[in-house]
């Protein structure tokens, strides 16, 4: 079934139609209502949020996206606010650099070299909140650049900014932890995938 | 370490998603939620359409009494202005019998069932 027909499933009153939707859209919520919050426990009832959202707008979708980037655009916008409620929003981009690579010890984190890719995922959520939405957005989501211009209102040169900077922070930190036998770890472990 | 295979490590690591869970049932609670919401706005909205036409139709009918008999109109006005915390407390009665019959019950009754059942807390 297509979005087309599930959003006219849903609207003529299908609930089954509505489970079908949140079982297709509700890792993509996840993943960036949770790189947005990074709280478990807040998780569940942030996403219940976003699909109630949904539910009451969706005679308002005009189809002028795809059904996917305007719920990541309701899920942005769901986990800004809950951030803001929260106090938990810093929005500010001044001395991001300095922060992130003060803050980060590697050590603390309990490294292991086998297992470089959840060490790049503590890192993101150690990122500032714009880098993290738009590496999720950009890399695990797949949006075009336009499409994350969509959802999140930035535009395309910041989101590409963001991209650049986010990844040359990351950079900055593995240069000093992946020596040439993790490397080779790494290596194995991409060629087995 | 050359600076490409740095970049191909990060550009994988960039493509795992964050270590967060949702329920397996996830869907279905989220379904049981929406639909209940809509259920307890449809309830509310029902009740409050039910006090206004009580209401409105007692008016009407003591306006209508006011024009074919005045008197007894009067009368019955009279004996409500004499013993208004009686009136107001029965109004008050009846309404939160509708209220609790068109809102309360059904939502507690939702909730009693949602306990019943039992929150799923297995994770995919």
């Amino acid at each position: 079934m297509d979005d087309n027909e599930l959003i006219e499933q849903i609207l003529n009153g299908n609930s089954n139609a509505f489970t079908f939707l949140v079982n297709r859209y509700q890792k993509l919520v996840l993943h960036i209502s949770g790189r947005l919050i990074q709280r478990q426990e807040e998780l569940e009832d942030v996403c219940q949020e976003v699909f109630l959202k949904v539910y009451q707008n969706l005679g308002k979708y005009r189809k002028e996206c795809k059904l996917s980037t305007w719920i990541a655009t309701i899920a942005y916008n769901t986990g800004i606010n809950h951030l803001r409620k929260f106090k938990k929003l810093d929005i500010s981009d001044s001395d991001t650099q300095e922060i992130f690579l003060k803050t980060v010890d590697p050590d603390t984190i309990g490294y292991e070299q086998t297992d470089l890719h959840r060490y790049i995922r503590e890192l993101i959520m150690l990122l500032p909140v714009q880098y993290r939405t738009v590496i999720t957005l950009y890399h695990l989501e797949e949006f075009s650049y336009q499409e994350i211009e969509q959802i999140t209102g930035m535009p395309e040169g910041t989101v590409k900014n963001y991209l650049f900077r986010a990844k040359a922070l990351l950079k900055e930190k593995l240069k000093f932890v992946v020596d040439a036998n993790s490397l080779k770890v790494v290596k194995e472990i991409t060629n087995e995938k | 370490m050359k600076n490409e295979e740095l970049d191909l490590i990060i550009e994988n690591g960039l493509k795992v998603g964050p270590d967060f869970h949702l329920p397996v049932d996830f869907a279905l609670k989220t379904s049981g939620k929406v639909g209940r919401s809509i259920q307890w706005k449809n309830d509310l909205l029902e009740y409050l359409s039910l006090t206004g036409l009580i209401l409105a139709l007692f008016i009407a009918s003591v306006g209508m009494y006011y024009y074919i008999d005045k008197s007894l109109a009067l009368r019955l006005l009279s004996i409500i202005s004499q013993n208004p915390l009686f009136f107001i407390l029965a109004f008050l009665l009846l309404n939160f019998i509708l209220f609790a019959d068109k809102v309360l019950l059904p939502l507690l009754f939702n909730k009693w069932n949602r306990v019943k059942i039992g929150d799923s807390k297995e994770y995919f």
